[in-house]
């Protein structure tokens, strides 16, 4: 399971393990305390994927979720479908489900034995161990009638042992689980038919793998990698937002070479498909022990392994934290753009105002004549009302300059407009220091997906650079130029060119990073930021220099929608 | 000498703006010309017109600091009032120390516009006034003959007729007649009046010459 996450994750997400001991530690002291260390240990990591393997473990989880895992997708596995129905989860959490089909167990072994006569099926004391004894008998009503069928419960470890070993030799056994005999001696099941094995007088089988090795022959299981696979997958897609629903791990018919050789069984009886273990020791089969060991923990002994995925959901944390980090450079740069501009604004602000104030000192002088020109007193009117919308239109720039963000207004429009108001909040200062401005837009529409005041402040940064790259240039010459288009590769391109110096080629590649300035009084941060906000925004952006001279600095975005 | 009633030459690229000072100030009795921009002024102004020029300091093209320089040349008497709504000392310092008249920040309030037209109206006035005396004085200076004005410059220097007399290896008798043609045909009644005309005329001190700012 491991292996198959980080593959297909390329090693993407932080797998972490926890065995929770609740089988032999079921005291609710014990489980509040894993479930207050557990919280504290991962109170800064919160997993994305929780996947229970066993029944407590589910229960745990479902339990201590809010505290553990809020918001994480839970993913149970170990158990059938009806277990977990008993148990009550929450709907929302999926299942792996380990379906123990004890009748394909049963034909396995009818295949294997088919002169056998008599069946023996073995269950132990506890609650898990009655109900499934209760599930086989319904589940093996058809097959048992072919045979003299025995039920073994109720029985202590050693009756077991003294009564397999008394086993006809054309029998048939089944062992289901004995988590306690009858004493309430406690077992991992695998070991009570371990010790049932090694007394008895016919070959035993059973649905799980973590039997294998343990004396019996086999039976048609859950295999490690076949459970792995199934809750590997059903995590991925959790992890990639696909709704998830429960599933069945598919089944193999797992036997014991050694096992079929010591009960003289052929392996051409086998099922189709069936895997023989321990055929020839390879370091395959090596690495099959240790699996099986791994599983044993998970299943058999009921034990819990707690996989917690957290890397996505660290990365979408980091990516929030970026974000956010971002939206408070981009407004420290907003900030700091519209101070730069401050002395254009002020002038763009006072035009419009000294004229309103002169039109109307012009209307009341007018007015005290003896015969005022009423027609003039209307135009000054007119003329007044035109200006003062003039100075809110400055301010409503100014406000959208300074906008703060605390999420990013993702919208759809159209970058030629963008273009357009960020010439119109330049356009006062390009005068200021000379510089005319021309632009060209794409003859249509290119619709990107961002926040507009972010690509506003991309393009108001790399036009104040270029003109502040301009400021050695004669002013006939100074000319900055921004032109839109949409590229072959269905891409939208702004470029902003300049008529300075341009970048001197083994710096055209540092100019982006950041505290990189050529100005004495430049924070060497304006390219970064724009750098940053067209790389949030899926974009490119790069400077070059211009053949007839100046730098042209271009960015590239996603086009929003092809139309 | 043509006496027109002055004109508020009103150069500023906004066309609201320049439209609605231009209102004020005519609603206030002065002739204004407007213009939007220093070279369209240039263009139009005509010479020896008396006025003053209400120019912005951050006007494109042509900008205020090098109109002012042109005018200079141009028309030395036009006295120049800046309206800046940018608060710049460096340029501010910069068109005062080239004599600009005045300086308002944007929006001016009617007083203070009125104040400073009316100011470098006046202004005009007197430099035009002070022209037209020098012009007069200029022409008087050259009906001396060449012995006179080495007289008169021994004069307003303060040397006595004998000391002339002496520098010019002539009698001190005709050093008075000199003298008195001198002032006679400069128009001076004392000699006082005398160094006052050399004075303006800047033929005391060749470092100041009023003839040329």
């Amino acid at each position: 399971m491991r292996t198959r996450l980080l593959d297909a994750t390329k090693g993407r997400i932080d797998l972490f393990s926890e065995f929770l001991d609740l089988s032999r530690f079921p005291e609710s002291e014990h489980v509040g305390r894993m479930s207050g260390y557990l919280s504290a240990k991962y109170a800064d990591r919160r997993p994305d994927v929780v996947i229970a393997l066993g029944e407590e473990s589910a229960r745990f989880i479902s339990a201590n979720r809010k505290n553990l895992a809020d918001g994480a997708r839970i993913i149970v596995a170990g158990f059938s479908r009806s277990t977990a129905e008993e148990m009550g989860l929450p709907s929302d959490v999926v299942g792996a489900f380990s379906e123990f089909h004890i009748v394909k167990t049963a034909e396995m072994a009818r295949g294997l034995q088919p002169a056998a006569r008599h069946l023996f099926i073995i269950g132990g004391s506890s609650e898990f161990d009655r109900s499934w004894l209760a599930t086989a008998r319904a589940d093996l009503a058809a097959f048992s009638r072919d045979y003299e069928t025995t039920y073994l419960e109720d029985l202590t470890i050693d009756e077991f042992t003294r009564r397999a070993a008394e086993f006809p030799s054309d029998s048939i056994v089944l062992a289901l689980t004995i988590f306690k005999d009858r004493d309430g001696r406690n077992f991992v099941p695998r070991e009570a038919v371990k010790q049932i094995s090694e007394t008895a007088n016919a070959p035993i089988y059973g649905p799980y793998l973590t039997y294998i090795d343990y004396g019996v022959v086999g039976g048609s299981v859950v295999t490690f990698e076949s459970l792995g696979k199934t809750v590997a997958d059903l995590a991925l897609d959790a992890i990639a937002g696909k709704p998830v629903s429960s599933r069945e791990s598919p089944q193999t018919y797992v036997a014991d070479a050694r096992q079929l050789q010591r009960w003289g069984l052929s392996q051409k009886n086998l099922p189709p498909g069936a895997i023989q273990t321990f055929k020839e020791p390879t370091f395959w089969e090596q690495y099959w022990l240790a699996t099986v060991t791994a599983l044993a923990v998970i299943t058999a002994q009921g034990t819990v392994i707690f996989g917690l995925l957290v890397e996505r959901r660290r990365r979408r944390a980091a990516e929030t934290e970026s974000r956010l980090r971002l939206l408070e450079v981009v407004h420290l740069n907003q900030s700091a753009t519209a101070g730069a501009l401050s002395a254009s604004i002020a002038h763009e602000l006072n035009q419009p105002l000294g004229a309103i104030r002169s039109n109307a000192e012009a209307a009341a002088v007018i007015l005290q004549s003896e015969r005022p020109d009423l027609k003039l007193i209307e135009q000054i009117l007119v003329d007044i009302q035109d200006d003062d919308q003039r100075a809110h239109d400055v301010i409503s720039r100014m406000r959208g300059l300074l906008k703060k963000r605390g999420e990013i207004d993702w919208q759809e429009f159209d970058l030629n407009d963008v273009t357009t108001s960020a010439i119109r909040i330049l356009h006062g200062e390009a005068a200021r220091r000379g510089v005319v401005v021309s632009s060209n837009h794409a003859p249509r529409e290119l619709p990107v997906r961002a926040d507009k005041v972010h690509v506003q402040q991309v393009i108001l940064n790399l036009a104040t650079n270029a003109m502040d790259a301009m400021v050695d240039v004669v002013t006939a010459e100074r000319r900055l130029m921004l032109e839109t288009t949409l590229t072959r590769e269905s891409k939208v391109e702004l470029s902003i060119s300049d008529t300075g110096s341009g970048i001197p080629d083994e710096q055209l590649a540092s100019v982006f990073e950041p505290f990189y300035t050529t100005k004495p009084a430049g924070t060497g941060l304006g390219l970064s930021i724009a750098r940053a906000i067209v790389e949030t925004y899926g974009g490119k952006i790069w400077a070059a220099n211009r053949p007839e001279g100046g730098a042209v600095f271009r960015i590239v975005l996603p086009l929003a929608r092809s139309g | 000498m043509k006496q027109l009633e002055p004109v508020v030459h009103i150069i500023d690229d906004d066309q609201s703006f320049r439209t609605a000072v231009g209102r004020l100030l005519w609603a206030s009795g002065f002739r204004v010309a407007l213009y939007e921009s220093g070279d369209q002024f240039l263009a139009q102004f005509p010479d020896c017109e008396h006025g003053c020029v209400l120019l912005d300091l951050g006007l494109p093209g042509l900008s205020g600091l090098e109109l002012q320089d042109r005018l200079a040349e141009k028309a030395p008497l036009l006295p120049i009032v800046f309206l800046t709504g940018q608060g710049d000392i460096r340029a501010s310092v910069r068109a005062m120390k080239a004599g600009a008249e005045d300086f308002l920040e944007k929006p001016a309030p009617r007083e203070a516009l009125l104040e400073a037209v009316e100011r470098a109206l006046h202004r005009c006035e007197t430099r035009c006034r002070e022209q037209d005396r020098i012009h007069g004085l200029r022409a008087r200076l050259a009906n001396l003959t060449p012995r006179e004005l080495e007289v008169f410059g021994l004069i307003v220097r303060g040397k006595l007729n004998k000391q002339i007399a002496y520098a010019l290896g002539t009698s001190e008798r005709t050093v008075k007649a000199h003298r008195h043609n001198v002032m006679e045909k400069l128009g001076a009644r004392s000699l006082a009046e005398t160094v006052s005309i050399a004075e303006r005329l800047g033929l005391v001190d060749a470092t100041a010459d009023p003839l040329r700012r």
